[in-house]
Parts: C-alpha cells; structure tokens; sequence
C-alpha cells in the first residue's frame, strides 16, 4: 500500500464511490420498497407495507421451482464456460494458433448479435440436426453466450502476466501440463473467478435464449417473470426481484466467510 | 462436485426425453401467462385431462414468438395446439407450420358465428374467443370521460394519452381503427397516419401490456386505446381504470386455437381445439375476464352479458380481413415506424 | 503446427464450440438475410437498409449511445476500479457485491425502478425542474438519456471489475517506487497505473460496447418505440413482424459492422501489450 495518500483525495474517492452507489442502486431501492406494497398494483410510493407478496411468492411452486431450474443451469453453465473459456483464453494469449487475431474477435461475437438471432439460430440448427429441444440445449446456448465474458476477464488478467514465469518453469525442466496447472493457472485465477461470477450472472439472468432453447417441461426464473407480467404484473414480481437480490448478497457473504472471496475475487 | 452435477443434468434430460415417449397421450400447448394462463387450466386443460386420460404440458409463450419458434421448429415440432391472438395464424398456415382441420371435424364448429370459421377454409384454426379494442381510462382524472375514438384529439386530455406501438397487434388494430374514423381503409392508411401524427406530441407510446398499467399506476396516464381483456386486468388490480367501447365502433382480436402439422396426436389435438369451442367453457372466460364468445349457443348472466360485446352484437364489431391486415403489416409498421421516429 | 499441440487442445472446446453451437446456427439463419425465396443471391435486403434514411438514423442511434455508454463506463469505471483495488478487501467484496445487484434484478423491475425516478415528478426531472433546466411535469423517460443512463447502470461492473482484476496484480513496488521518485500520488496514479491498466480497459470497453450494441430489451422498455436502436429493429422485425430476411441482413450488417469495429482494435492492443 502506498503511504501518504493525500486526504482531499481520499475524501474525493469517498464521495465518488458514494454517488455512484447511489446512481447504481436507486431504482433497486424503488424496486425493494414495491416488493412490500400493501396493494395490488406496482406503484411507487407503495401503499402501505405488507409482506403478502413474500408469501405470494414463497408459496407459490411455480417461482420456488423456476428458481432452482435456473440455480441448477447457471451452475453447470458457470463450469462448462469457465473450463472452455479459460482454455481458450490461455491459447489465445500465447497466440501460437494461426489466426488468432481473427479467433480472438470471433470469439467476442456470441456478444454482438442480439440473442434473439442467436437463439432463432441455434433452435433451427438443433431441430433439424439434433431434435427436440432439452435441459442440454439450453445448456448449450447458455455456455455459447458465457464464454466471452470468461475469455475476456482472463485475458485482461494475463496479458499483464510474466511471460518469462512460464519459460522459466519450462527451462527448469517442468512439462506442458504441470506449468499450465502451476503456474499459468494460479495467474490466471483472478480472470477467471470474475468470469465465472458473470458466466452465472448472465445465465441466471438470460430469458430469450431460454425462451427458445428450452423444452415444454423447463421453466426458468427469468421466463417465469417475463411471462407473469402479460396477465398478472402485480408487486409479486418485485418481490422476487427482491428477494434475489438477498439471496446474492447471503451467498457470497457466506462464501466470503467460508473461502474467503477476496482470494478469488482477487 | 460439478462434474456430478453435470452428469445429473444429463440423465434427468435424457430420462425426460425417454419418459415423453413412451408416455403417448401427451398434448403439448401454449397459453399465455399469469392470469390468463391459470382460467385456462382450471376451464380447458384440467378438465380435458381427467375426461381424456391425458396429460397436457402448458408452455408460457406469446403469440410472436409461438410463431418463430414454430418455424424454427419445423424439423422438430414440439407443440401440438397453439393458440394465437394477434393474427399470426395466417401466416403459420400459409408456411404450411399448422394443419387444416375441416368444420365437420369438430362438432362444436357447427354452431360458432360464421365468422369464428371463416379462416378453416384458409387452414386457419377456428376462433375461440373474442376481445374488443377500446378506450381505457381513468375515471378519477379525465374531465369528461371519452365517448367516441375522435375524442382521443380533443385537448382537454392534454399530454396524458397512452398509445400502442405497431408492432403490438392491439395497437395495430387499434391504429386501423382511427384509419377508418378518420376516412381511411386497409389499402389507404395516409389519413390515420396523418392524424395520429398530431397527437405524437402529447403521448407516450408503448409497447407492451404491463406498460400500460404501468403508465396508468405511475405516470399520470388518463387516456389509452387497448383490450377489453386487459382493462379488466387493471381493474382488477384496484385501479380507477374504465374500459369504453367507441361508438364508432370497436375492432375485435380474434384469439385462435390452431392444429400443428406434424404431431402424432391430431385426433386428440382436435378435441381439445374442439373443447375449447364448446359453450360451457366460453361462457366461463366471459364470466371470469370478460371475452366474448364465438359459439352462439353461449349463455351469459346478465351481469356478465353487460359487460362483454355478446349475441348479435358481435357482429357489429368492427372485423378487419385477417388475411388482407397481414399482406399490409409488414409495410405498414415500417410506415409507422418512420413516422414516430424523432 | 505439431510444436504447439497443447495449445489446440486447450482451445479445441471453444473452437468447436464457436463453430457448432454459434457460427454453424447463426450462419443458418444469417444467409436469409442475402438469399431470395428462391435461393438465388441478392443483396435488395441489404441495399433496403443502407440506402434507407430511418434505418441509417437507427444505426447511427446505436453507435452514438454504445460510444456514449463505452466512454463513461470507461472515465467513472477506472477511478473506481482503482479504489477497489486499494480498498481493504472488506470493503472491495461489498464494493463488489453492490456494483452487480442491478445484474440479479430482472429487467422489467429494473426499468419501473427507472420509471419512478425519470418518469413525471420522478426524482431527477423534479431536481432539474426546480435548478430551472425543464419545465414542470418533464419526464426523462423515453429520451436518449433514458437509454444511456440505463444501461451504463448494468453495464457498468463489467467494466469495472475487468480493470479491478488487472490492476491488482499490479505490482504495489512500481507505485511506491514512482512515489519515491518523486510523483504526486495523482501523477503517480496517471503515469504508472493508468497506463498499465490499459489491458483491463481495453477488455473492459470490449465487453461494455458489444453489450450495448446487441442488448435491446432496456433500450427498448427505457427508450420506447420512437427511440429505436438496431438490436431492438432485429428483435421486432423477427418475432413481430415475423420477416426473418429482413431480420437477418440487419443482423449481417450490425455484426460485420461491430467486427469491422473490433478487430483493428484488438489486434492493435494485441501488438501494444501482447
């Protein structure tokens, strides 16, 4: 740590940091005081306070089911996207690869396209190649539209990494394999936990992709809120927002205290 | 851990994509979300299943998309009925996505208004229920509530209006509508597009259903041209919303039950298509969210009776040509797209 | 080719995938876009567009509003990625934590929270109202600002925390060493550590400028109809007015456009920091 930050500076930061929190986090409180409305409707000021759309949505079976359908995906999205991702961003960061420049931007375009065209794709692709649409589909499609995040996040870590760690550990003698696991990894890890958080972001959060891809048994969270709103939009859907929003909070508190996410998150 | 979650997933999807074949008297359907969505299991689909021995799978999918995702499908179709309400029925049977069914074939066809089955001669399914385009407003704000689609002009709503996108197909028709009040027709849309052209500037325009409700509940909305169906949804939902039918008249969303070429189950398919038509089951969706019914032999309480376009006074709503709106769409929105673009 | 054997093995995952799951499907769809019914070639759908003066405007629309959106995630996403970096770590997990709630919220709640606050009497255009820049009963919704302000909100920990994880593994000695010889800690922060940070940067601008290329569902809800970007136009044209031909060139052009865009970028960062 550097010393003698000079204290109009630190004060700055303080307030920077607080606008910006204020900026980012102002209609998530508009959205949180809905969630305790009393009445029917979405409105803001709520009228009233009432936990009746907690239990709503506590007790409804179609949101708890959603919920873990859409737990289940993003975790093995999350798995699948970072084990390809990582790959794929250490061989193009060593760009020994012919055309890695173009691989590099190809790889980026799952980002460029809106997914609607993606998932129409993708859905015509796997109904006349493979059949009907399944949990692995979506999957699929999921993982295509996470990779970049994991890529570019480990990049950008990498490319600031010590090219001469990994000769180094050649020259001594270690094999392709073990460097890659103990040194070109553990550099990488910070890329790569951030990748991850979104890979999980981005899937838990994805409707058109699922829309498409997923077959009539699967429903995710974000479907589920999209199509309540036609017929229904009541404050049962700001209180799942909420309630979301808690569950992140707790879980990576937890996982702070039990793995300490600083190490990961760098 | 992970490599076991992923191995898990695998097996369950595979074990469902066996266990869907062997179980054969599956229907797979789509309907439309929240409300709308629980009146129609609790009225068609439950009890279809217990009368048939069935299972029906409902998939939560809009009309447009139902619609793409039918076409991309086409290799491997996963619905066995589909419903519409926004006219896409037209084109599905044009691109050969859904099956003709002949009006013999259903039993209930033979007492619908002629033209719920108009489009079967098109290979369209039939039409099962009705809702109108109107005026939505709230009773506490307006000065004097509106009677006629010309009021929309009128300057004492001043910059509270709420009009509907193109794209959406309530605000398509309801768009032909002020064409027609204004002296267009279907092949001459200049005068509404004229028209609304001058109120741009004192309305908010949206797109989807919730923003409507929306508008109303938080942006001081006083005036907006939607469903029937829908303002009963904000009423419902405590608002001091009013639903008017224009006395100029009101066009009417036809919401369709078509038949998916390429399933196994067609037989069964068609009961429920056929199910859907009978007069118990609309007389249930008039009661329960005021639709229309299309079977004639339909019976309303009076209460009920008031308050939907029913009887012969269906036929007084005002029916744009379902083939002929969707040859003008695509040019049209395009039009309308120009227009409001700042 | 053989010598780096270990490197086609780590990338073939995401080759094949990139070429099955994503080029492969989106090719399928993408040639509609240059294909008459019959087959034949034709490029009418693509000369509709470029020679279309609303379409033009829209495309415009969207790079102006990405760029827009890029650089201010870039100006504030920098300083503050820099605090992270230098907070206690306590602070950098909530810091973190906060940044990317608006992620777990879904977009239709999101946009009403924005509705409260820019909509009529919402918190902003009441504060403008009384500074005297607008007058009563303005709404901020349905206007450019709208769209920007919305999306910087989401986009804004992408760029974020792919600065953070670079500058943290910026050796603290360079900063302290630049101190010692005399820099201000301001000077210090802009020739030492900006400068080093350009690779976070670079993949944070990346992400944040296709993202506000490709998302249409906040543009769309935030800006409304009269305020179309093309990811919206592509959405529409697909599922509403169902022309996939239409829908495709649009595609074509947005995604040949963006690589145009890109890859000079990358390849020119790629020289620079490689």
């Amino acid at each position: 740590m550097v010393r003698a930050v000079p204290p109009w500076v630190r004060g700055a930061a303080a307030l920077f940091v607080t606008i910006v929190m204020i900026f980012i986090l102002g209609p998530i409180v508009v959205v949180a005081g809905v969630s305790f409305t009393a009445g029917d409707y979405i409105a803001f000021p709520p009228q009233g306070l009432s936990l009746k759309w907690y239990r709503t949505v506590l007790d409804s079976n179609v949101y708890v089911q959603s919920a873990l359908n859409s737990l289940q995906l993003a975790a093995v999205v999350t798995a699948s996207a970072t084990v390809v991702g990582t790959g794929m961003a250490i061989a193009l960061h060593r760009g020994r690869i012919p055309g890695t420049g173009i691989l590099s931007a190809l790889m980026l375009s799952p980002l460029v396209l809106p997914t609607i065209v993606f998932a129409l794709g993708l859905l015509m692709f796997w109904s006349s190649q493979v059949g009907r649409t399944s949990f692995v589909s979506l999957w699929v499609g999921h993982t295509v539209i996470a990779v970049p995040y994991v890529i570019r996040t480990t990049l950008a870590v990498l490319s600031t990494s010590d090219r001469f760690l990994e000769e180094a550990a050649r020259t001594m003698g270690a094999g392709r394999w073990k460097t890659l696991i103990h040194v070109v990894l553990p550099q990488c890890l910070p890329g790569i936990a951030a990748g991850a958080f979104f890979a999980f972001n981005i899937s838990f959060d994805e409707a058109i992709v699922s829309l498409f891809l997923r077959s009539p048994e699967i429903m995710t969270l974000p479907i589920q809120i999209y199509t309540q709103l036609e017929f229904s939009p009541d404050p049962s859907i700001a209180a799942v927002s909420t309630l979301m929003i808690g569950l992140t909070v707790v879980m990576l508190l937890a996982i702070d205290r039990l793995l300490g996410v600083q190490k990961v998150a760098g | 851990m992970k490599a076991n979650q992923t191995i898990l997933a695998l097996l369950t999807s595979l074990l469902a994509s066996v266990s869907s074949a062997v179980a054969q008297e599956t229907l797979v359907v789509n309907s439309w979300g929240g409300a709308y969505e629980k009146l129609h299991k609790q009225l068609v689909f439950e009890p279809f299943e217990k009368a048939n021995n069935v299972k029906i799978k409902v998939v939560t999918v809009y009309s447009a998309d139902t619609l793409a995702q039918l076409r991309a499908q086409k290799g491997a179709p996963q619905y066995d009925v589909v419903h519409f309400s926004g006219g896409q029925e037209v084109v599905a049977a044009r691109e050969g996505l859904i099956s003709p069914i002949k009006p013999q074939e259903l039993p209930n066809a033979a007492d619908l208004y002629p033209f719920a089955t108009e489009g079967m001669a098109r290979g369209e399914g039939p039409v099962h229920l009705v809702t109108a385009i109107g005026l939505l407003y709230n009773e506490k704000k307006v000065p004097n509530a509106p009677k006629a689609w010309k009021d929309l002009w009128k300057s004492e709503y001043g910059d509270h209006l709420v009009l509907t996108d193109l794209s959406n197909s309530y605000g398509l028709l309801g768009f032909l509508m002020m064409n027609k009040v204004w002296g267009g027709s279907l092949d001459n849309t200049k005068p509404g597009l004229e028209k609304v052209g001058e109120l741009l500037n004192r309305s908010v325009i949206i797109s989807s259903s919730p923003e409507v409700q929306q508008n109303f509940a938080q942006n001081d909305a006083w005036i907006a041209a939607f469903s029937q169906d829908y303002a009963h949804v904000i009423r419902q939902s405590g608002q001091p919303v009013k639903f008017l039918l224009a006395e100029e008249g009101a066009p009417a969303v036809f919401f369709t039950a078509n038949l998916v070429a390429g399933r196994p189950n067609q037989a069964l398919a068609k009961k429920l298509i056929d199910f859907e038509l009978s007069p118990e089951v609309q007389a249930a969706f008039a009661r329960e969210m005021r639709y229309s019914p299309t079977n004639r032999k339909t019976k309303l309480d009076d209460n009920v009776a008031s308050e939907v376009v029913f009887g012969d006074a269906v036929k007084s709503l005002v029916r744009f040509d379902p083939a002929q709106v969707d040859s003008s769409r695509a040019t049209l929105i395009e039009n309308w797209k120009k227009l409001i673009a700042r | 080719m053989n010598k780096y054997h270990d490197d086609w093995i780590i990338a073939a995952p995401g080759i094949l995938l990139l070429c099955f799951a994503f080029l492969v499907p989106v090719a399928g769809i993408m040639v509609l876009g240059i294909k008459n019914p019959d087959g034949s070639l034709t490029i009418s759908y693509i000369e509709r567009f470029l020679t279309d003066a609303y379409y033009l405007g829209v495309a415009w629309r969207t790079i102006k509003l990405s760029c827009i959106i890029t650089l201010v995630c870039a100006i504030a996403g920098f300083p503050f990625a820099y605090v992270m970096a230098r907070a206690s770590p306590n602070l950098r997990v909530w810091l973190m934590i906060l940044i990317t709630l608006p992620l777990m919220t879904s977009v239709v709640v999101r946009t009403f929270g924005w509705m409260v606050l820019l909509g009529r009497g919402g918190l902003l255009p009441e504060a403008l109202y009384l500074m005297g820049f607008v007058r009563r009963n303005y709404s901020l919704m349905h206007t450019e600002a709208a769209i920007i302000i919305g999306m910087i909100q989401i986009l804004f920990p992408f760029m974020v925390l792919s600065i953070v994880g670079v500058i943290l593994r910026l050796d603290p000695r360079i900063e302290e060493a630049s101190r010692v010889m005399g820099c201000s800690f301001l000077a210090s922060v802009k020739r030492v550590v900006l400068p080093l940070s350009i690779p976070g940067i670079v993949a944070g601008s990346l992400l944040v400028f296709t993202l506000s290329v490709s998302y249409f569902i906040t543009p769309s809800l935030l800006g409304g109809a009269r305020l179309p970007v093309l990811a919206g136009s592509i959405y529409e044209t697909a599922t509403k007015s169902q022309d996939w031909a239409f829908a495709a060139a649009q595609s074509l052009i947005l995604f040949i456009g963006v690589l145009i865009l890109l890859i000079p970028y990358i390849s020119l960062t790629r020289k620079s920091h490689g």
